[in-house]
């Protein structure tokens, strides 16, 4: 256990030194193109940007942090909040990753494997997306235009979630059908909700509907807790 | 093309990041892969982990050039690949490059020719993303002591625990399937007069309208139901038939590769009509 708290203690260190390094590495990057271009943004016009984005972003940010954190591991989140594209690539990514090694979140073997697979993601897409710039950026405009590719493409998040959401309703079926029920109502109402949002409401009612059907689960824990706080009393 | 967005200059930059998370990736593997040793997982299963996370991240990082190049049409190739490469995402680089642009009376269906402009989308795009990783080392360490001691209890608490990890996954995944049913992106776009020209409100500001950019239809629903069907029937294989086992972390990715070619040729071989059904009107404008 101690070895446990080691490890992880270890892993807050490090993946703090790269958050603050990333951090500043890309506050550098505007700083860099403005003395490269030799122009600066006007502050007022920046005062006006920021308060309409802040709202959104800083929202969101917090959302992520609470939502994700507690599934992709010590190392994958720092990996993840840096590298970004953390609900459509890294997370599902590490949590296969740790489906197929047989590991858990939360103990120090998947935290491992959530590691490792959460890193050659970011690697992965680091270089596909050079290689592909620098390959590219000649012929990008026919070949984003191509409408074969556009089908495929377009249709990533369904052909990725329909994939990855059928390894997991195989198993918890009778977890899955109020989620996607709410998610669908919500979009009935307002479809053009964000992803951001519609991930909060259907987490919100998966969590209930969890806590609906395994109501014998929580329902032993919370009557033995509670038998045996009397049972302390009485000594 | 303007030279300035693709400077040898913002070429270095990009490099820059490159460099960087190549340091920090390769950092935490080889950390990972020691401990992993020392934990006595197996070498095959964590070779395994990088093969099938390589196979599982090629496609949506294939999906995440792509709308580098969308984005590439108004800001040049450079700065889209930066930040795309770090915490960005479509959405959120789209928003906060629109709304600086419409600060200073541009828009991102037209190319950037003015530094001034270009410069302070740089700055939007930051400054809006960074905020989680000013205070995620301060939190993260507590929200997952947290976690990791409501699920370290009993075996009843240990499988409560379990389910209920499953069950917020099963609500993320939910969200892009009840998406993919019927969902739809938009972007705020100005209303535009007869002259063609933004129009304005009796305060003086241009008047938005939400413009339909993607919509579900048939194609992302075939796409959706052929992935899971896919899935389901490469699942299946790896279990009953024995020599097919060890092949099971590629079922994901191969059964996600499947779906989209499914999507192409889909579109291929229905009427054009259909093969383009959308709920929302592409283009139109939600009320």
């Amino acid at each position: 256990m101690s070895k446990s708290k080691n490890y992880f203690d270890k892993v807050h260190v490090w993946g703090a030194v790269w958050n603050y390094s990333a951090l500043l590495m890309m506050l550098m990057v505007p700083v860099a193109s403005s003395i490269l271009l030799s122009t600066w943004p006007s502050l007022g016009i920046m005062g006006k940007v920021i308060a309409t984005l802040a709202p959104l972003y800083w929202v969101t940010g917090i959302i992520e942090v609470v939502t994700y954190v507690p599934m992709l591991g010590a190392g994958g989140t720092y990996l993840s909040f840096v590298t970004g594209n953390i609900s459509n690539l890294k997370l599902p990514c590490g949590l296969n990753a740790m489906e197929n090694a047989k590991v858990h979140p939360n103990t120090e073997e998947g935290e491992v494997i959530s590691t490792i697979s959460i890193a050659v993601s970011s690697l992965t897409t680091t270089v596909v997306i050079a290689v592909g710039v620098l390959a590219f950026a000649m012929v990008f405009d026919s070949a984003s235009n191509n409408p074969t590719f556009q089908a495929a493409f377009n249709n990533v998040l369904p052909a990725l979630f329909g994939a990855l959401g059928a390894s997991y309703f195989a198993k918890h079926w009778k977890l899955g059908i109020t989620p996607v029920i709410c998610g669908v109502l919500v979009l009935f109402i307002s479809p053009a909700t964000g992803v951001g949002v519609l991930m909060f409401v259907t987490i919100i009612a998966s969590l209930i509907a969890a806590f609906i059907i395994y109501k014998d689960l929580w329902l032993d824990d919370f009557k033995a807790m509670r038998a045996k706080k009397k049972a302390e009393k009485a000594k | 093309m303007t030279d300035f967005k693709e400077s040898l200059g913002m070429y270095l930059i990009a490099f820059g990041v490159i460099a960087f998370i190549f340091a920090q990736s390769l950092f935490f593997i080889v950390k990972s892969w020691k401990h992993g040793k020392e934990l006595g997982i197996k070498k095959e299963t964590m070779i395994n982990t990088i093969t099938s996370s390589i196979l599982f991240s090629i496609a949506p990082a294939i999906s995440i050039l792509v709308t580098v190049f969308v984005l590439a049409k108004a800001l040049g190739v450079i700065l889209p690949w930066i930040r795309l490469t770090v915490i960005g995402n479509l959405a959120y680089e789209t928003v906060a490059a629109e709304t600086a642009l419409n600060n200073l009376g541009g828009s991102l269906s037209m190319e950037i020719d003015d530094m001034k402009q270009f410069s302070t989308v740089i700055w939007a795009m930051t400054i809006g993303s960074v905020f989680p990783l000013t205070f995620l080392p301060i939190v993260c360490k507590k929200l997952q002591n947290k976690i990791g001691g409501a699920v370290s209890k009993n075996e009843k608490t240990k499988k409560l625990g379990d389910i209920l990890a499953a069950a917020a996954f099963i609500g993320i995944i939910s969200a892009f399937i009840a998406r993919a049913i019927n969902g739809c992106t938009v972007v705020k776009e100005p209303v535009l007069d007869a002259a063609g020209n933004p129009a304005l409100n009796e305060a003086g500001e241009k008047i938005m309208q939400s413009v339909i950019k993607e919509s579900a239809g048939l194609l992302s629903i075939l796409t959706l139901v052929f992935a899971i069907v896919i899935m389901l029937i490469l699942m299946l294989l790896c279990k009953k038939i024995k020599a097919l086992e060890k092949f099971e972390s590629f079922a994901m990715p191969l059964a996600m590769f499947a779906a989209m070619g499914c999507a192409v040729l889909f579109s291929k071989i229905l009427p054009q009509d259909l093969a383009g059904f959308t709920w929302y009107e592409i283009g139109g404008v939600l009320k």
